[in-house]
């Protein structure tokens, strides 16, 4: 059966996808601050709370900790909860359910319980909010293990990696960036995942890999145009998930160009980026380097309110172009 | 341990400095941040400081003259630091025919201990490098980086002319010696389509007096199907150095080649060359590649001269016995569309030959049908150019004895 396509925006295909879930399964239902009448701090489940009562889109008071330790204690029953941080800032609150809860009691249990928990995490700046609701910190939680983190990059992959983390046993969080939320895409009706540890080859390019993930996707590939008009041939990859790392994709890409370069919008040290350069430089990888491996990331700072500093403060597209120039001609 | 001094990039878009004056000679005491030398730029001067105390030795780049950002122009040695000149200058003895930063490179090494760690002496080379130079059985510190602060990069160790997609496999080339003498041999390297027999018409014209050595390219003759042209087949046969001439894709590969320091070469003579321009005739290409038959294949090769007879009877049932018995067809249908895709040369030498310091000529036929003559334009002034009236894309089979004679009186040039 062929489903029909339709365009469709990043947030209205998380709810498509949410939709989907809940008149599937009943074990399934929403947890978050203002999710119901309002439909959400970005209009992501919308009118869900009409369609599946207020049962099944709760409205949680203004406690991460206790919503998301509810939402721990409903997975361990057996519930397939999604809990929505209005911010993914907010998820400090709720560090202890999310790393020594949610990812811990499969193993502390012996592997009697498991908790298929899905954490949604609105995430990353341009928004104009200023240093406490602006971060990236997906690196944190990817640092963790019993979890998984995965950044979708297109209204496609949204729907079908939140349809796979909700069928998962076990935690996932997923980072949607909220200038992702608006943006279009073709995505087929009815229910299909994406695989929540495979990454994606964008851009086929034969000088230099970009690794990116989320919107640095969409920076990364207009960057690699501009850069093939210049003759520089990019290959574009989409990591989709930090947790597990695709290294496999990244690895035969890099073979394959011997340049790369990562990009992504968290505070570039002790990042994403350094856990990727590493495992290339501690591999079999490492002999077909021709060139430095080159990092670009969000600056060693809050995000800023100014408008101007917040944009300077992340990756844009000017600075991937002149880093890859810079990787072509054989980097640092 | 010697500290080299390198020509650094004093502006955006620089890519060679000029040397504008040495404020010591060779052999003075120099403090760390004193200056050193003036660079020369189109904007301005600027004076370099000395990135060590020490004793200014090896500088090998001269007043007036200009080379890579990157290039090591001197070294500034501890004081009490051996420096064995005699030494560097007859272990080099392709000393006029390094580039001087390379020379320089190759002088110092000799004076390093032996034993020592690859890498440790400042030698700046990609991982990537290491590793093909490894499989080369590559001196690494004698080939010119042309990465950041002269780091060397894959490119610098293979051959430009190389595919990339064909960089594993890297067997040593088929080659034959067509003459044993003593001396630097001649090293000839064929055209594409092409293999080692196609240089017996003329070496019946060379007068017996040097060694000859043929190689075969890859995915011709009976060369691995793929890989990229090297020098280790020189070096398995125990050439230190020798005379390069190439024809077509052979001239482009010979050009690289020559830059290589494992082995010294001694001149270079490039007949009817690819890489100096866009332009090669890709009907001939596409023809070439797709004929099966002897009615099909000759009509090409009548292209290749002027005169056909010239060519011999035995070039087309060749060509054919070969893509049929050691299947080299596909993998030439591969080099041609790596190398020449929709009718372009889509590489240059002309980096390279701007480097060189050998004697070099290049022939052309003026009536070339394959590539056009007007290549031979623009070239630096030291090399020869000679264009012969009424010679097609073959001049070492239509003009072969007056090639010969060319090629005796470059290599004796270049001895």
């Amino acid at each position: 059966m062929n489903a029909a396509v339709r365009e469709l925006s990043y947030a209205q295909a998380i709810q498509d996808a949410m939709a989907i879930a809940m008149e599937a399964d009943d074990r399934v239902f929403l947890m978050g601050e203002d999710i119901g009448v309002y439909g959400g701090a970005f209009g992501v489940t919308g009118d869900l709370v009409q369609r599946f009562g207020e049962e099944r889109v709760m409205d949680t008071p203004i406690s991460e900790l206790g919503g998301c330790g509810v939402a721990v204690g409903a997975a361990l029953t057996g519930m397939r909860p999604i809990f929505e941080f209005q911010f993914s800032d907010f998820s400090s609150l709720a560090m202890e359910q999310i790393v020594n809860q949610a990812a811990k009691l499969r193993y502390m249990l012996g592997g009697a319980v498991s908790v298929p928990l899905v954490l949604r995490m609105p995430t990353g700046s341009g928004t104009g909010a200023a240093a406490q609701h602006s971060q990236s910190l997906e690196a944190w939680f990817a640092h963790v293990p019993g979890l998984k983190v995965v950044e979708p990059s297109t209204p496609y992959d949204a729907k079908g990696l939140l349809l796979a983390a909700i069928a998962d046993p076990d935690p996932v969080m997923i980072f949607e960036h909220k200038l992702l939320y608006k943006m279009k895409g073709p995505v087929p009706e009815g229910y299909y995942t994406v695989a929540l540890d495979k990454a994606e080859v964008r851009r086929s390019g034969r000088d230099l890999t970009i690794v990116a993930a989320s919107i640095m996707v969409h920076k990364a590939l207009e960057a690699a145009e501009a850069l093939a008009s210049e003759g520089v041939e990019a290959e574009v990859i989409d990591l989709r998930s930090l947790r597990p790392l695709d290294m496999a994709t990244i690895g035969a890409s890099v073979k394959k160009t011997t340049r790369l370069m990562c990009v992504y919008e968290g505070v570039k040290i002790l990042g994403v980026g350094a856990e990727i350069s590493a495992a290339i430089a501690e591999s079999e990888i490492f002999d077909y380097l021709d060139a430095p491996i080159l990092r670009l990331g969000g600056a060693d700072s809050p995000i800023p309110y100014s408008p101007i500093l917040e944009k300077a403060a992340v990756p844009q597209v000017a600075d991937i172009i002149a880093m890859a120039r810079k990787l072509a001609g054989g980097g640092a | 341990m010697a500290v080299e001094v390198i020509l650094p990039r004093v502006d955006m878009d620089m890519t060679v400095g000029k040397i504008g004056q040495w404020f010591f000679d060779e052999g003075a005491s120099v403090e760390k941040g004193q200056p050193l030398f003036e660079i020369e730029t189109d904007k301005a001067a600027m004076e370099i400081e000395a990135p060590a105390s020490g004793v200014l030795r090896g500088v090998t780049v001269g007043p007036g003259e200009e080379v890579p950002v990157g290039s090591i122009v001197g070294w500034i040695y501890a004081p009490d630091e051996a420096y064995d000149e005699t030494a560097a200058r007859s272990a080099s003895a392709s000393a006029e025919v390094a580039p001087p930063a390379e020379a320089a490179r190759a002088a110092a090494s000799l004076l390093e201990p032996v034993g020592r760690q690859d890498g440790s002496a400042g030698l700046r080379a990609t991982p990537m490098a290491r590793r093909l130079a490894r499989e080369l059985s590559l001196d690494l510190s004698k080939v010119a980086g042309s990465g950041p602060l002269g780091r060397v990069q894959a490119r610098d160790v293979v051959a430009p002319a190389a595919p990339q997609s064909a960089s594993d496999n890297r067997a040593a080339l088929n080659r034959l010696w067509l003459a044993r003498a003593e001396g630097a041999p001649l090293v000839l390297i064929h055209g594409f389509g092409a293999d080692l027999n196609g240089w017996r018409p003329m070496l019946a014209h060379l007068s017996g007096e040097r060694s000859v050595l043929a190689l075969d390219l890859p995915g011709h003759g009976k060369s691995p199907l793929v890989g990229a042209p090297s020098l280790a087949a020189l070096i398995e046969e125990r050439v230190a150095s020798a005379h390069f001439i190439g024809h077509s894709l052979g001239g482009a590969v010979a050009s690289a080649l020559v830059e290589r320091r494992s082995v010294a070469a001694r001149s270079l003579m490039l007949l009817a060359p690819a890489g100096l321009g866009p332009d090669i005739n890709g009907a001939f290409l596409a023809g070439f590649l797709r004929a099966r038959s002897e009615a099909s294949l000759a009509p090409w090769v009548r292209l290749l001269a002027t005169d056909e007879a010239s060519l011999g009877s035995a070039m087309v049932p060749t060509t054919l016995r070969q893509r049929a018995d050691l299947g080299v067809g596909e993998a030439q249908a591969q080099i041609a569309a790596a190398l020449f895709p929709d009718g372009a040369q889509a590489f240059s030498v002309r980096r390279h030959l701007a480097r060189i310091a050998i004697p070099a000529k290049v022939v052309f036929g003026l009536d070339d049908q394959i590539i056009p003559p007007h290549h031979a334009r623009g070239l630096p002034g030291m090399i020869g150019v000679h264009l012969f009236p009424g010679v097609g894309h073959m001049p070492h089979f239509e003009a072969r004895s007056e090639v010969a004679r060319l090629v005796a009186e470059l290599a004796a040039a270049g001895d």
